[in-house]
């Protein structure tokens, strides 16, 4: 199956040369997919598939489009890159649409990241029910007021082959395993409060199998009777499992588009301290055995280590061919890889030694946020507005779960009110984002 | 040659290849199957810098195999209609049932009218990409003619064609073209050295003949104002307050608040705050909310759902009495009444669900006027970008894009950038006062329960008396 989608690549390649195409790039993936789930201690689904889809970009003479098909006989195929080729050239040119220096191309040899288990097609659906309902049955029938519990175990292989008509090519492939638990808990009145847990990898045998349905149910159960607090200021601890919504406008900041369209809070802001004299967002896309390590961006062009922020200073904007060219600047890679944050710029070691626990201990009182409820930020101004849900705690121990409550302010203003980071990011994240804590922030209840 | 008969061409098949598969899909003892071809091309053309400078197609195609037992699901797709691989993912959502007798397939096959519901004048595969560039041209000159301070335009746009062949166990046949347009916009503007931005958006089931004169006009001057008053703009001191939602895109409260519970795989696995309401009184009288699509050339309309339904107009909640909930198949067995049309999926590669299409309050007898003048100190808010619920716990959020602080019954200061927060139940119980102004908002609201699904909504201005703002202290 690799083999053919390389020749469809190949082909697609010379066909839009054929076209009149001066450059172009094609990729292609292969997804396999499988999952099994129980509601209640009953199988409730199964799903399974297998796709590929063509991806090519078009360059000619400055005029681009982007296409995709999953119809790859060479009849259709040469029909659909012929079209799309007369659509292009439709288009008005903009020089700075080429592909990138050869010079910044990934070329050397893609060593192992760990990323691929060899075993993927052996696993049976008999041990992949099993996991399911072993996970069920960590909830199933254990407290009369779990009402409802529904369990997953999914799994899945990407393959992903890329070259360009001016000689490039690489590829990747990934498997992925989850198990996932989510329970609903009866309240006072009607409320049913839900919460979830998961555990994944890229191999099979380091999935963490135990343990997550009764995550799960511990989770739903501590969000019985919420209540709602005076709005203020409070000290905020944030979860390793949704840090990273934090990290997000930070990382949409620095966007080479988000920057040449005027649309982003930190424009102009390369080489200055924008953040406390600690922080650092450090990539190292090299390090084996996790999910967001890789060799190349979608262009092809390498990845390498990176402070993307060092010492709160901004060191780089995330710069494909295209915004660089149009920014007069160098490219540097489309986006973050393996991303970590830290106050002391190291990675997070494999056995963490900061942990939820140790942060709450040390942070007084405060909200302990385990969820967001909508809310958004602004691209501009980098002002956020989100719903939340989670604890109130005081001296490391947890008193109630909270509701119906918005945590407001400014992205930048946050990030310099960052105390605590934790060594414990969430693996099975393609970011390793851990336990944050932030002082003094504005929350919006009663 | 009939629609069914054509698309049954195109995708290769004959009646008893149909009859065929669906025996290997219940050849296990499932209770019932369904078959889901689908052919979708789609396009767009972008606008940046004052130049269409980017444009893409894509296609997709394949075919998504159902088989029901009891509740339970079995759900396989390929992307490669040969009947050896139909069988091959027939055979594996066949695996769902584990007991009973192999079924026979249909022995006739049923092909119902469904009652038309939106109509491509001029199909979108009939033109050019030329043909579409003066619309973004001129929708660009017309952003930076309304106002000096736009620094920036970027406009788009989405067209899409979906050719559908569906088929079940009880021998239903049924065939159509869908048609998708959109047209967005986002503007941004510098002033005294800050920026700000703001988009707008309207989307149908239109052919070209919805790229109007009058829909680029209207956007433009859309975007501008939307995003001019955000330098003026604060944000109001947060807490508990009345607010009044202005008419058509608060209609996120119905979708967010209530819609998501109302759906009733939500309610069957008792997980939905509403799982006990049904046929109780959960608001006043003067409230009705209907789910419909029936509405020609809406986003959210379909002739015919996903598993072979008929669409219709539901009123979920009818004089305040909650009166049915959104229907698949398995829920509408569940609940032991009829699917009212609302299994949708984004494409064959998921399993239908119960999903929204046009969610809407109907109008009630007072003027937007007196609610907002009844108010002493809350907010007006009009323009929002996104939503969520906790289905279960009942708390839903809105994000707030425009608005205006409310001062002893008057708007005073503008406000952006909020998000607010309530529980359904309790928000749709403290509607205290609906305007006679309902109507549908036709940007491009796109749903995300597990999948993507076009839908739409809308609403008359209301007066909730406690909302949770977010704000500064």
């Amino acid at each position: 199956m690799e083999k053919n989608i390389k020749q469809i690549v190949s082909l697609a390649l010379d066909m839009a040369k054929g076209a009149g195409c001066s450059a172009s790039r094609a990729g292609a993936e292969i997804s396999v997919q499988s999952s099994f789930s129980v509601r209640n201690n009953v199988l409730d689904r199964l799903h399974s598939s297998t796709g590929s889809t063509l991806f090519l970009q078009l360059f000619i003479d400055g005029r681009y489009g982007y296409y995709s098909t999953n119809r790859t006989e060479a009849d259709e195929l040469k029909n659909f890159i012929d079209k799309a080729a007369e659509a292009t050239k439709l288009l008005a040119p903009d020089n700075d649409r080429v592909l990138p220096d050869k010079d910044l191309l990934f070329t050397g040899i893609a060593k192992d990241l760990g990323q691929f288990d060899s075993d993927f097609n052996n696993i049976t659906p008999e041990e992949k029910r099993d996991i399911t309902f072993s996970c069920s049955q960590e909830i199933f029938g254990k407290d009369p007021r779990i009402i409802s519990s529904n369990c997953e175990y999914g799994d899945s292989l990407e393959y992903y082959y890329m070259a360009d008509s001016e000689g490039f090519s690489g590829e990747s492939r990934q498997t992925s395993y989850s198990v996932s638990a989510e329970c609903s808990a009866k309240d006072k009145g009607n409320a049913r409060p839900e919460a979830w847990w998961y555990e994944s990898s890229m191999k099979f045998a380091d999935l963490q199998r135990v343990g997550c349905g009764k995550n799960a149910m511990e989770r739903a159960l501590a969000r019985l009777a919420p209540r709602k607090l005076k709005s203020g200021k409070y000290n905020m601890v944030l979860e390793n499992t949704v840090a990273s919504r934090v990290v997000s406008p930070i990382i949409s900041a620095l966007n080479g588009a988000a920057i040449h369209q005027n649309n982003s809070f930190l424009a102009g802001k390369l080489g200055e301290r924008i953040f406390t004299s600690d922080l650092y967002f450090i990539d190292r896309p090299h390090e084996y055995g996790y999910e967001g390590s890789r060799y190349f961006d979608s262009e092809g062009i390498a990845t390498k280590p990176m402070n993307i922020i060092d010492k709160g200073v901004i060191k780089s904007y995330y710069l494909n061919t295209y915004n660089a060219r149009k920014l007069g600047m160098k490219p540097t890679i489309e986006g973050p890889s393996l991303l970590s944050v830290s106050l002391n710029g190291k990675l997070p070691s494999h056995v963490p030694e900061i942990t939820l626990e140790n942060v709450l201990k040390v942070s007084g009182k405060g909200i302990l946020v385990t969820g967001f409820n909508g809310g958004n930020s602004n691209s501009s101004s980098g002002d956020f507005s989100f719903g939340i849900q989670g604890f109130y705690f005081e001296n490391g121990i947890i008193l109630h779960p909270i509701k119906e409550m918005n945590v407001t302010g400014n992205i930048v203003e946050l990030w310099n009110s960052l105390k605590i980071t934790g060594d414990d990011p969430k693996r099975g994240s393609r970011w390793l984002i851990p336990t944050l804590m932030f002082e003094s922030v504005t929350f919006n209840g009663n | 040659m009939n629609k069914a008969e054509s698309m049954m061409a195109m995708f290769g098949v004959t009646d008893n290849n149909l009859k065929r598969l669906i025996s290997v899909a219940l050849s296990k003892g499932g209770d019932y199957a369904d078959i889901y071809f689908e052919h979708s091309v789609s396009n767009e053309l972008n606008l940046r810098d004052s130049e269409v400078n980017g444009a893409g197609t894509h296609v997709d195609y394949g075919v998504g195999i159902r088989v029901i037992k009891g509740e339970g699901t079995g759900y396989a797709y390929t992307e490669i209609t040969t009947m050896a691989e139909m069988e091959r993912a027939a055979g594996i959502a066949a695996a769902i049932a584990t007991s009973g007798t192999p079924k026979l397939a249909p022995a006739e096959i049923i092909s119902p009218l469904f009652k038309e519901r939106y109509r491509a004048e001029i199909p979108w595969d009939g033109v050019s990409f030329s043909d579409r560039i003066p619309t973004l041209t001129e929708l660009d000159e017309l952003v930076f003619q309304a106002d000096s301070r736009v620094v920036k335009v970027l406009a788009k746009i989405s067209d899409s064609n979906t050719k559908i062949l569906f088929f079940n166990s009880e021998g239903i046949i049924a065939a159509e073209e869908r048609p998708m347009a959109s047209v967005a916009v986002t503007c941004i503007m510098q002033h005294e050295g800050k920026t700000e931005n703001g988009s707008s958006s309207r989307s149908f089931r239109m052919g070209y003949e919805m790229l109007s004169k009058n829909l680029v006009k209207e956007l433009a001057e859309e975007v501008v104002s939307r995003t001019a008053i955000q330098f003026e703009a604060g944000r109001p001191k947060g807490g508990e307050m009345p607010v009044v939602m202005g008419a058509g895109s608060s209609g996120i409260l119905l979708h967010e608040a209530i819609g998501h519970a109302f759906e009733a795989d939500f309610n069957r696995m008792g997980t939905s705050i509403f799982s006990d309401k049904l046929g109780k009184k959960i608001c006043s009288d003067e409230i009705s909310v209907v789910d419909d699509g029936t509405i020609f050339a809406n986003r959210g309309s379909v002739s015919f759902d996903d598993e072979g339904v008929e669409s219709q107009k539901t009123y979920m909640v009818k004089d305040g009495v909650l009166n049915s909930y959104l229907h698949d198949r398995i829920s509408a067995k569940y609940y032991n009444t009829d699917p009212t049309g609302n299994g949708r999926r984004e494409s064959f590669r998921f399993m239908p669900l119960p999903r929204m299409r046009a969610t809407y309050m109907e109008s009630g007898r007072s003027k937007e006027s007196e609610l907002i003048s009844s108010v002493k100190n809350g907010l007006f808010v009009n323009n929002f970008s996104n939503g969520q619920v906790q289905i279960g716990a009942g708390d839903f959020t809105f994000f707030v894009k425009s608005g205006f602080i409310i001062e002893n019954g008057r708007l005073t200061t503008p406000v952006k950038d909020i998000n607010i927060i309530g529980n359904g139940p309790e928000a749709l119980a403290d509607i205290v006062g609906i305007a006679d102004n309902s109507v549908i908002d036709d940007g491009t609201w796109t749903c995300g329960k597990e999948q993507y699904c076009a839908v739409s909504c809308g609403m008359p201005s209301v007066l909730v008396s406690k909302l949770t703002v977010g704000g500064v202290e």
